[in-house]
């Protein structure tokens, strides 16, 4: 009995140890410990207790109407971790990205958002459209996980998210933060655009959901502001067989030029209708519109239309377009580079931290985006400066993120012209001309 | 405006609809069921003639033949595994059935083929007719110049074929005969010796092939994704009921009201409310019911 006894003991001895060291060991991985004061500065650890791995979740539009644009962003994502665990990861751990299919939709976002801070553990969410994260906005400040995010761009959220400019302070932050310029700042960009054209009066269609009206209500604020008129505007619905008897409507006004706000499968329905009715006059076209689909399916008569995209000029751009040819062939779209954006952002703001929590990451997004500090264009020179003792200001690849109060940047915007087939790259509004646009505080 | 040019945009989008609401309004009728499944043999159709004409691949008129087959076919195998051990279990649980098997189908194709839209490859020669003389009624010309496409007037084409094709098999042939028969009276029709099973397969292919064409003809305007036809089974269900639901004449009635409903409203109705021209279209639908529970061509409404 004796020996059994001696013998039980021993092994639950032995369990105790083992499950302590296990859960001591544990604790080091997922960065509890939270109570650090998060305002990093120190040059990250990098040490041997670190965690052996940090995620980020990455909510995205594996289906649904968005998906043709998603190869681009995860291939810039994958392409961002490969470059940054190639120069020793965040706190010298490994980054890894778990990714989940949202389909763009509301309840579906609001189930994967949970499972990726619950069952996966990530430290912040790398994607979410405007519109999961209007309806979602309460759910996700609940949340308290930082959403660093390259794809909204509605207006809602010009002066929501982001930490107030009190990054230590995070009873006043809300949890969003965009790496992609607003609506209001390419909108605002493609109206001053459209005005240096001569196009002082404008048709417009649109489709009746939130994001074509946003689109359309920001366009028009900056165009009218700036002495344009619209002769007559037309909201559809989507998916329709036909859109001639809304064209038809539409062209019996007289205008310069119209402005198409559709999903693309909506828009070239009505702009293939548009060339059969031989309507003319100059298309300009809403950003997501700007894609090889849409002229490959309407034809030359598209020729001349052009559409305002977020400008793929930040000051490291090229650093990011090498790295994302290497990667794979996806075709890049105008949320690529701010998807790198956010991926650089948040594992320079973990380094700074010296922890990987949520609150940690929150804290530290402000300060290593922020002028003043030294420039650094990738992970790599951001970890070195931290070792050294800098502060740092991550330069990005769509812009140079200098996060506004409310978590926004601004960047320059590029018009694209459809010639000879394909969509290039004809001009640019600079950043400053579209601040001119934008009141200070309200983005 | 011109009301004469809106008027023909209605027609076309008219045409679609009575395509396949015929198809509809037959298995209701016939079968005596609602098949909310239906939209979903649009987009089969609608997948078959794309591969058929991108995969293979073959003339575009032998793609559509192709997926009026393919379509009758799909329509039948799937009305004997799922509809015909049930056929006796009355409306309300085919209906249910329908329900779940289209949302079964259009998640599979959704898997199959992904979530991307496909374009079939075409080309369209538009026609003008600029000569027609303005006769205006205040802010409204009644006439004016117009134009169709040439993908148009092969969408009215064959509506017109498909009509006059369906008229001839119920009036001239056994089959029809025997159709208008069953959905006159099942019971008689078997005491005559109709073989009812036999008719109500037919039906099943009938309605499949009818899909098919419509829903090419639906993709070539459009393009083709998991959810082409299901967007347009609301537009086929008022169709054939806003004509008479289980009557052909009705439901081609029906859709073509439907068709210059949505187009004239999209035209004609305040700035800023052409969005909700579908609305209007089933507000008028209400309103004719509420007048005549029966549709417009009397024919009795069942119990469903």
């Amino acid at each position: 009995m004796s020996s059994d006894n001696t013998a039980h003991v021993n092994r639950r001895a032995f369990l105790t140890i083992a499950g302590g060291s296990g859960i001591a060991g544990l604790s080091g991985c997922v960065g509890f410990g939270g109570e650090g004061d998060g305002n990093g500065g120190s040059g990250g650890s990098g040490g041997s207790s670190g965690p052996e791995t940090i995620t980020l979740g990455q909510p995205g539009a594996l289906s649904g109407q968005w998906d043709f644009l998603q190869p681009g962003i995860s291939q810039g994502t994958d392409a961002a971790v490969s470059q940054i665990n190639e120069a020793g990861g965040p706190l010298g751990a490994e980054l890894e990205v778990v990714r989940r299919d949202t389909a763009v939709d509301p309840q579906e976002a609001r189930t994967v958002a949970t499972q990726l801070v619950e069952n996966d553990d990530v430290v912040a969410l790398i994607g979410l459209f405007s519109s999961e994260i209007n309806p979602l906005w309460d759910f996700l400040q609940d949340l308290s996980t930082p959403v660093v995010t390259p794809w909204p761009g509605s207006t809602f959220l010009d002066t929501r998210g982001g930490d107030k400019r009190t990054p230590t302070d995070i009873s006043d932050d809300e949890w969003v933060w965009r790496t992609v310029v607003g609506d209001t700042v390419h909108t605002s960009g493609s109206a001053a655009f459209a005005m240096e054209e001569g196009h002082e009066t404008l048709g417009v269609i649109n489709g009746n959901t939130e994001g074509e009206r946003s689109y359309v209500e920001g366009f028009l604020s900056a165009y009218e502001a700036n002495g344009g008129t619209v002769a007559e505007r037309v909201e559809v619905e989507l998916g329709a067989s036909s859109y001639q008897s809304a064209l038809s409507r539409l062209f019996e006004a007289d205008f310069d030029a119209f402005l198409v706000s559709l999903p693309q499968e909506s828009a070239i329905t009505a702009l293939s209708d548009w060339s059969d009715g031989d309507y003319g006059r100059q298309p300009i076209l809403s950003d997501t519109l700007t894609s090889q689909a849409v002229i490959d399916q309407v034809g030359s008569d598209l020729e001349g239309a052009w559409g305002a995209t977020p400008g793929q000029s930040g000051p490291n751009y090229d650093t990011f377009e090498a790295a994302y040819s290497e990667a794979g062939d996806a075709d890049m779209n105008a949320w690529t580079p701010p998807a790198w954006d956010a991926v650089q952002v948040t594992a320079l703001a973990i380094e700074r931290a010296g922890e990987a929590t949520p609150e940690a990451v929150q804290r530290n997004i402000g300060p290593v985006s922020r002028s003043g500090g030294t420039k650094v264009s990738t992970f790599a020179e951001g970890k070195e400066a931290l070792a050294n003792g800098e502060e740092i200001n991550y330069e990005g690849a769509a812009t140079p993120v200098n996060f506004t109060q409310h978590g926004n940047v601004f960047g320059s915007v590029s018009i694209n012209t459809a010639q000879n087939g394909e969509f290039t790259q004809t001009g640019e509004v600079s950043a400053a001309d579209v601040r001119e646009f934008v009141e200070e505080g309200e983005y | 405006m011109g009301l004469l040019q809106n008027i023909i945009f209605g027609v076309i989008t008219g045409s679609y609809i009575a395509i396949a609401a015929i198809g509809f309004t037959l298995i209701y009728g016939i079968v005596n069921m609602i098949n909310f499944a239906y939209g979903e043999y649009l987009t089969l159709g609608a997948f078959i003639g794309l591969f058929a004409a991108t995969a293979l691949p073959i003339p575009l008129p032998v793609a559509v033949l192709v997926a009026m087959a393919g379509g009758g076919l799909v329509s039948i195998v799937l009305a004997r595994a799922f509809f015909t051990p049930i056929n006796q279990t009355g409306p309300v649980p085919l209906l249910l059935t329908s329900i779940g098997l289209g949302i079964a189908l259009r998640n599979a194709i959704r898997l199959v083929a992904g979530r991307q839209a496909r374009y079939y490859d075409t080309e369209a020669t538009t026609f003008r007719f600029d000569a027609i003389p303005d006769l205006s009624v205040g802010s409204v010309d009644l006439l004016g110049g117009f134009f169709v496409t040439s993908e148009q007037l092969i969408v009215v084409g064959s509506a017109v074929v498909v009509f006059i094709a369906i008229h001839g098999l119920l009036t001239r042939t056994d089959v029809g005969i025997a159709m208008r028969a069953m959905g006159d009276n099942e019971s008689l029709a078997r005491v005559r010796g109709v073989d009812t099973q036999l008719i109500r397969d037919s039906v099943w292919i009938l309605a499949g092939v009818l899909a098919g064409l419509s829903g090419v003809l639906l993709a070539i305007q459009t393009n083709v994704n998991a959810t082409t036809g299901f967007s347009e089974i609301l537009q086929i269900l008022s169709a054939a009921i806003l004509g008479g639901a289980g009557s052909p004449y009705g439901a081609i009635l029906g859709a073509y009201l439907i068709g210059i409903i949505l187009a004239l409203s999209t035209a004609f109705l305040p700035s800023g409310m052409g969005g909700l021209s579908s609305a209007i279209a089933f507000a008028i639908l209400i309103l004719v019911l509420l007048v005549k529970p029966s549709g417009i061509t009397g024919t009795e409404v069942r119990e469903a």
